[in-house]
């Protein structure tokens, strides 16, 4: 087995491990659903679905780092999520609504995608109905976390907002250049660079 | 009543008859005055209700500002939903504007109704699919949209809550100052489109 082949099939172990912990899926159940999931790889700094376009997939990061974000009118954009190993990232009013994408997801690293497509997912849906019950769970979970994102920003100051990122999140310092971060946090860059200061010697993020 | 909610969840599946039984078995009215606040900032979200008639809104404290997060009238749904998903404590208050009639459903019981149907399952799941795209398309709108362009697009959508809600909650909803939105109501005159569905 070539050493790809292995990272694939430990990565679907992770993939049912993973997508059990919404339901709980037999082997079996697991293998109906394997034909449908497509494995995508990406370099980094690929544009995986782009303005315009009308989004095909639902994808979820087996392993690398991708972003989506706002082009604006004015130039310039704006990061509305940072999606690691296990997140699912694509751009969703254009998928499920079947319209033209407003935004843009963009590898950061080179990336590999676990996706499945509309057609595929609707089919998966139809056939075996105990698939609701994961795909009602997964889409709950993205609600509850992307109220709390909404929440914050509305909410918090930017020095909390920094702090508390920075805090459950502190690999991504290093693995996110640092004006997404700051785009995605709301943060302008100076702001930003300024506030790293806040996190010296606190310990946290050279653990 | 029933045939309100009905329709409004055909437009996600078409329960059959038992299926729809099943569902509305489960729901209790709850009526409100205006002013009432059905969960406080802590509280766990206990019910998804469906407003039958009135007018409820959600916000939180900013310090000692209201921010509005949402604002719900008839054929709509409302609910702490973050709280209401995931068992956690409520960010949010949930106050009604106007006398308001409501379908509700505990957690238990819509958790029961998922293990017997698969279709009302299919419901809970387009519904709360709905929600993540709504709160998407705000998020978007809000970066896209300048102030002015988010009020027009409001009006259009929502000519009757104009009259219904006071003003100072569109604004905060709408995510501005209070003075801009006043500023913005000239561009109504304008608009004879608009103001004729004002008076409808």
């Amino acid at each position: 087995m070539t050493r790809s082949n292995n990272f694939h099939k430990t990565a679907l172990d992770r993939l049912h491990h993973y997508l059990s912990a919404y339901a709980p899926l037999t082997k079996q159940e697991f293998g109906l659903l394997l034909p449908y999931i497509e494995i995508r790889e990406f370099d980094k700094k690929v544009k995986v679905i782009r303005e315009g376009e009308t989004e095909r997939y639902l994808n979820i990061v087996a392993r690398g780092l991708a972003r989506k974000y706002l082009p604006l009118r004015t130039g310039g954009e704006v990061t509305i999520q940072l999606a690691t190993e296990g997140h699912i990232i694509h751009s969703e009013l254009s998928f499920h609504n079947r319209v033209p994408s407003g935004s843009v997801v963009e590898t950061i690293e080179p990336t590999i995608f676990f996706s499945i497509s509309y057609d595929s997912l609707e089919e998966l849906y139809k056939k075996i109905p105990k698939f609701e019950r994961m795909g009602r769970l997964l889409i709950s979970q993205l609600f509850v976390k992307k109220d709390r994102r909404y929440f914050d920003q509305l909410n918090k100051s930017t020095r909390e907002r920094f702090l508390d990122y920075v805090n459950k999140h502190p690999q991504m310092m290093q693995r996110v250049p640092q004006k997404y971060l700051a785009s995605f946090l709301n943060i302008k860059p100076e702001t930003f660079s300024r506030l790293k200061h806040l996190i010296k010697g606190k310990g946290k993020l050279t653990g | 009543m029933l045939d309100m909610l009905r329709q409004y969840v055909s437009g996600y599946v078409a329960l059959t008859n038992e299926e729809f039984t099943f569902l509305a078995e489960k729901l209790v009215v709850r009526s409100f005055d205006k002013r009432q606040q059905l969960v406080r900032v802590g509280d766990v979200e206990q019910f998804m209700n469906f407003v039958v008639k009135g007018l409820v809104r959600m916000y939180f404290l900013k310090g000692r500002t209201q921010v509005i997060t949402n604002i719900a009238k008839e054929g709509e749904l409302i609910s702490s939903s973050a709280s209401f998903l995931s068992g956690a404590p409520s960010c949010y208050f949930i106050e009604t504007l106007e006398p308001t009639m409501m379908l509700s459903i505990t957690k238990e019981d819509l958790e029961g109704l998922y293990q017997r149907s698969f279709a009302i399952e299919r419901v809970g799941r387009l519904i709360t699919t709905q929600f993540v795209l709504q709160k998407e398309e705000w998020e978007l709108e809000c970066m896209r949209l300048d102030a002015r362009e988010r009020f027009l697009r409001f009006v259009e959508n929502n000519p009757d809550l104009m009259q219904r809600v006071p003003q100072k909650y569109l604004a905060s909803y709408l995510n501005m100052k209070p003075e801009t939105f006043s500023r913005l109501k000239h561009l109504l005159r304008k608009r004879p489109g608009v103001i004729k569905s004002f008076q409808t």
